[in-house]
């Protein structure tokens, strides 16, 4: 189970979880934004931008 | 565009994790007995192609529309981003290279030191060993394959990308181990993770109801920003860790 979880999860936690969070808060923006166009125009880089911040954070820059 | 990044990433994924299989059965048949090594390897072969069978079509039927772009997103930032943060962290120096000659080297050392296999017996320790190696490395091929493959047009690229890698890997297999030497492993697997986030991130955006800039020519953007943060991070933390011996985390 072990070798499984790694498998598809990877070696941390930081980064699956910044990635479903990534995009469980772009789905959020996106209800949010209702039927403005902005959300067509301009949502794949408010979710680029949220992934960013997950891969940056699973980078572990402290250690 | 769309069909050579699958093609690309596809054929990568499939080539890289075929050799860290080819190196643990190598070192099995090299160190024990041909059969048992060549049977463990064919053993889950046939275990990958069975989930294949079964994991495409269920893919496909149950998660259909923008529901299908998300999900195919996800687990292919999963697979994407963890190859691109160890591909960062090896470039910049604070984790080991990967080297499939040195697991080659070291599988051959940990099974010179088992008991040696029993004349006129099968060998189940060698067997064992191959299978396991071959299930865990295959598993993840077919699970990348069939995300790359379910989603929308995706079929065609990804198995041309993926019989090319076969033929290739099996090809250099006749002239082990000095092509296992001489692959840039670090910077291929790199490469894939940028592709396969670059696809996740493309794809997911798409299932959330975004439009991309200039449609599928929206992934030489997404690429470009992925390659930009990437090779950035891999700066800083170089510069940060100037001086730090590389990481003795596991090279895989």
């Amino acid at each position: 189970m072990r070798a499984l979880r790694k498998l598809i999860l990877g070696e941390t936690w930081a980064l699956p979880i910044g990635i479903f969070v990534a995009v469980g808060v772009a789905a959020v923006v996106r209800s949010l934004a209702g039927s403005a166009d902005w959300w067509e125009d301009s949502g794949g880089f408010v979710l680029l931008a949220l992934l960013a911040g997950a891969f940056v954070a699973g980078l572990g820059f402290r250690r | 565009m769309t069909f050579v990044l699958t093609a690309v990433g596809a054929a990568l994924a499939v080539a890289l994790e075929l050799f860290e299989a080819m190196a643990i059965v190598l070192a099995v048949a090299l160190t024990r007995r041909v059969g048992a090594a060549l049977a463990g390897a064919a053993a889950a072969v046939l275990a990958c192609a069975a989930l294949g069978v079964v994991l495409g079509p269920v893919l496909v039927a149950q998660v259909a529309g923008d529901a299908l772009h998300v999900v195919v997103g996800v687990a292919l930032l999963l697979f994407g981003m963890e190859w691109l943060r160890k591909g960062v962290l090896r470039l910049a120096g604070r984790r080991a290279r990967s080297d499939s000659y040195a697991e080659f080297v070291a599988e051959r050392e940990a099974l010179s030191e088992a008991p040696p296999p029993v004349a006129g017996g099968f060998d189940w320790p060698g067997f064992v060993v191959s299978f396991k190696g071959v299930l865990l490395e295959g598993v993840e091929v077919i699970l990348i394959v069939t995300v790359l493959a379910a989603r929308p047009g995706g079929l065609a690229p990804t198995a041309v990308g993926g019989t090319a890698a076969v033929a290739l890997v099996l090809g250099l297999g006749f002239f082990l181990h000095r092509p296992l030497r001489r692959l840039p492993e670090t910077e291929l697997k790199y490469v894939v993770g940028l592709v396969l986030t670059t696809f996740g991130t493309f794809f997911c955006a798409e299932g959330l109801g975004a439009d991309w800039p200039l449609g599928d020519g929206g992934l030489v953007i997404v690429l470009a920003f992925w390659l930009l943060l990437s090779q950035g991070a891999v700066r800083a933390l170089a510069g940060a860790g100037r001086g730090r011996p590389a990481s003795t985390e596991a090279a895989a």
